[in-house]
Order: structure tokens, then sequence, then C-alpha cells
């Protein structure tokens, strides 16, 4: 369970004025929960997720993981970022096992390991590539799999899709559906999109933004597995997606698109 | 790919010299000064300097010296570098320090030096040191500084220290733009180890220069200068064979061709 306790993040923007990012939010996330946070840009869901990464300190409040302060980052929380963040002089191998070889696991091992993460994301016969010589859908294919390897309890995913094309985003959202539904890690998911955040979410963190505040959390009732063709056509799935629009219409802040 | 064009750029560093080589050739024709003999002239004296002891261990002198500097300063430059890229308390520490010593010529130290600590290697060993120093330092400065955030994060995630993420991320990730340092650093060795032998005249290739340029020997004067230039084109060669392995997975993928057509 993470516990997010009135946090609150200021930054100095380079004109040296404070900037309130994060106002007070307070969030409790359920183990195995799939938990999308949802919200304009500038309204601080990264840095919301950063914090419970333990990559940026709040400036007020805290954030803890199962009972624990949460002091820094560590192998329990893994994080999958919009930029992949692939470390580029690594084979597609090499990068996967990265996470385990740090925790002593032997080569050997390692590498049987990553292997079969690696058939599971859809990139057998891609182990010795370079990140560079991938398209963004497979980097960040590699990159889940870079962090799945570790096994962490929760799951960061920082606008993970947001890089890429429309069809790419759609398979990838269907293969991490599947994995998830596999072991139902934690999940906490940072997008800007209604349809994303509710086709893979059990709960829709609604954010405003200046400065960025919870404005309403949304459970998800929809049967899992999901399958995007019987969804897409569920009138309860329609339904979410066109009120959780209308609420951010109404706010003006209507940078939301589908 | 036409096997033609491949051939034509592997010949092509063999066609640019033999070309300037022309170019002396002609130009020493026309001037038809004493002081300026023709390249084949030149040419015909490399053998006997190389044949010539005294002079291989004079030479051999000047590359043990440069080797030593670069190792050294190569070896102190890109921690450093890399540090002050990382931490903005050591870069604001060290870069004003290092602005005021950039601009200056290392070899116009070499007096100074002299007094301190005499005409001998330990002198001209610490000039080449300089002159390697600087560009490798600000080279793995820029390198590490542009490290992606998230890169550095996701290795922290993997339960890597404040300092394995130096070594194992920051220098691999910074290491193309290290190399690019490290390769201005030997052929500024090059020319601080023949100034510094200019300057300090004991032993050494610069000392062979200067000597026959004394005494109008423009034959050797000029042949010291095709084999200390051949020496600069072999050793960037052998680095950039170094380079190109090391950092492999860095090179852009495709030729960007100058037209399309």
């Amino acid at each position: 369970m993470i516990e997010i306790d009135h946090v609150s993040q200021v930054f100095q923007t380079s004109a040296r004025q404070d900037h309130l990012a994060l106002s007070d939010i307070s969030l409790t996330i359920e183990d195995g929960a799939f938990v999308s946070i949802l919200g304009p840009s500038g309204c601080g869901k990264s840095t919301l997720l950063y914090i419970v990464g333990g990559f940026v300190r709040p400036t007020k409040g805290s954030a803890r993981m199962k009972g624990k302060a949460i002091t820094g980052p560590g192998p329990d929380r893994g994080p999958v970022f919009q930029e992949f963040a692939l470390f580029p002089w690594k084979s597609v191998l090499g990068n996967v096992m990265y996470g385990p070889r740090q925790q002593g696991v032997k080569h050997a091992e390692a590498e049987a390991q990553a292997c079969a993460l690696l058939e599971m994301v859809g990139l057998k016969g891609f182990e010795n590539f370079y990140p560079k010589e991938l398209s963004g859908g497979m980097k960040q294919r590699v990159a889940l799999a870079r962090t799945l390897a570790y096994h962490p309890e929760v799951l960061l995913m920082d606008e993970p899709f947001g890089a890429l094309d429309a069809h790419t985003r759609t398979r990838l959202q269907n293969d991490l559906l599947n994995i998830w539904e596999r072991d139902r890690k934690t999940v906490l998911f940072v997008t800007h999109s209604v349809e994303e955040a509710v086709f893979l979410s059990d709960k829709v963190v609604m954010m405003s933004r200046s400065p960025g505040r919870i404005r309403q959390v949304i459970d998800i009732d929809l049967p899992r597995p999901r399958r995007r063709s019987e969804l897409l056509l569920d009138p309860r799935y329609q339904k979410y997606v066109v009120d959780i629009e209308r609420m951010f219409d109404d706010s003006g802040e209507n940078e939301i698109r589908p | 790919m036409s096997t033609g064009r491949d051939l034509l750029a592997r010949l092509a560093p063999l066609l640019a010299c033999l070309g300037l080589l022309a170019i002396w050739q002609a130009a020493s024709l026309a001037l038809n000064n004493d002081s300026f003999p023709t390249a084949l002239r030149a040419i015909e004296a490399v053998p006997s300097i190389l044949g010539d002891k005294e002079a291989l261990i004079n030479i051999l002198a000047s590359l043990r010296r440069m080797a030593i500097g670069f190792g050294v300063a190569v070896a102190v430059s890109i921690p450093l570098g890399l540090l002050m890229g990382r931490s903005r308390p050591v870069a604001s520490f060290f870069n004003p320090l290092l602005m005021v010593i950039y601009p200056v010529p290392k070899a116009a130290l070499m007096p100074i030096i002299m007094l301190w600590l005499g005409v001998g290697d330990l002198s001209k060993t610490l000039v080449i040191f300089l002159g390697v120093s600087l560009p490798v330092i600000y080279h793995s400065f820029a390198g590490a500084r542009a490290v992606e955030e998230k890169m550095l994060w996701s290795g922290a995630a993997m339960g890597l220290s404040a300092a394995e993420r130096l070594v194992r991320i920051v220098l691999p990730a910074a290491l193309p733009e290290i190399l690019t340092g490290c390769r201005t650093g030997l052929v500024l060795a090059l020319i601080t180890m023949i100034t510094s032998e200019m300057i300090a005249r004991q032993s050494g290739a610069g000392n062979i220069l200067f000597n026959a340029l004394d005494m109008g020997e423009y034959d050797t004067v000029f042949a010291m200068i095709i084999i200390v230039g051949a020496m600069g084109i072999g050793l960037d060669a052998l680095f950039e064979r170094v380079r190109a392995r090391l950092v492999r997975w860095s090179e852009p993928q495709f030729d960007m061709p100058l037209s399309f057509s």
C-alpha cells in the first residue's frame, strides 16, 4: 500500500519565483491496484509519481510505502519513463539484465530470465540489438522488460506511451494489460489521455492544475480481463470517458483531448 | 553500395596526403628558395634520420614523455570532469580555475616550469599533461552534464549508489564526448611535446628539428616535419580505431549524403 500524505511541492522557476506544483495531495493506493493519474500538462502529475519513486523530495508532507517513509529510489518501485531512458551502450539483453545483475543474480540466470521477459514483451530475436537500432515502441517494450526484470512491487509509469504513435500505443496498452493481468502488480500510471486511463485502470485520479490538486477519484467498474474490442463497444466504458472529458471541459481545462 | 565508392573512401586519406605533397612540390619548385626544399628531397632525408640511432632514441624519448603526459592527464581529467558535470559545488570550484588556465598557451609556461623543475623529463611531461588536461576535462564535464536524468533515476531504482552511478552510468553514457576530448588532447600532446622541446633543448624530436633549423639543414627540418606529421596521423588513426570500438553503440546508423541524387 502506498500512502501519499498531504504532499505539496514548490519549485523555483528560472525567474526565481516559487511555483506551487502540487498542493496538499493525499491519496492511498491499494496493493495490486492499477491507478491512473490523469490531468492536463503542468498539473504536477509526473512530479507526484517522482515523489513516490523517491526521485523528488516533497516540500511538505510525506509518502509512505508499506508504512515506511519513502526517502529515496529503490528496487521495490520500478519506473518506466516516457523517454525510455535505456542504457544506449548496452544491448537489449544487457539492459534487461542490468537490474538483476546489480542485485547479484548470476549471469546465466539473469540472462535466462531476461530472454523470457523479452519474449513476453514480444522482442524475441532482438536480444543483441542496441537501443538506437529500435523503434520507439520497441524501446518502450525493452524499458518495461528492464523494469520488470528486477521484480519491483510497484510499477511507476510516467506517460510511458506518450511518445508513441496511436497504433503502437494501443498495441502496447493491450500488451501491458495482458502482462499486468498475470501478476497484478500495483501500477501507478500517469497519462493525459482519458481513454487510456479508463481502459487500463481500476481507479482514475483526476487532477487539476495551478496548483496541482486532486479533483476527484473515480472507480472504474469494468470487468477484467478487458479486451479492447469489447470494451470500446461497452456503453459503461463510453460513459466513463465522456463523463471525465466533460468534467475537464467544464473546468476550462480543455487541453485534455482523447 | 558500389564497390567503387568504397574503394574511393578507403583511398581518400592516401590521396589527400599525395595531394598535399604534390602542392608542396609545386610550391617549392615555384619559389626556388634554399630554405624550402622540395617534398621529394625532404622525403629522401627521412630514412637517414630514422636510421640514425641517436635520432631514434631522441624520438622515442619524446614519445615516452608524450605517452606518460597523455596517460596521466586522461586518468586525472576524466574523473574530475565527470564529477564537475554531476556536482554543482565541484563545478563552481574548478570552473573559474580552469577558465584562467585554459587560454594560456601551455608551452609559454615552460620557462617558468623549467626554473622549478629543471630542463629534464619532468618539466616537459608536466607541460604535456597541462596541454592534454583541459580539453579532456572540458569534454568530460560537458558529456557528464548531458547525461539524461531519467537514466540516472533508472539506475538509482535498480539500487546503484551515487558512486556506482557515476562510474557505471555517467562514464559510459558520456564516453563518446569524453573520447572527442581525448582526441583533441592527443593532438595537443603532440604539439606541446614538440614546443616543450623547442624551449628546453636537450633531447627529443623537437630538439632534432630546431637544431637542424639553427644549422640551416632544411632537408632535415622538413623531414622531421614529415615524421612528426606521420606520427600524428598514425596516433590519430590508432586512437580512432580504439574509439570506434568503444562507442560503436553511439555511431550514426546512416551516412548523411551530401545530396540525394
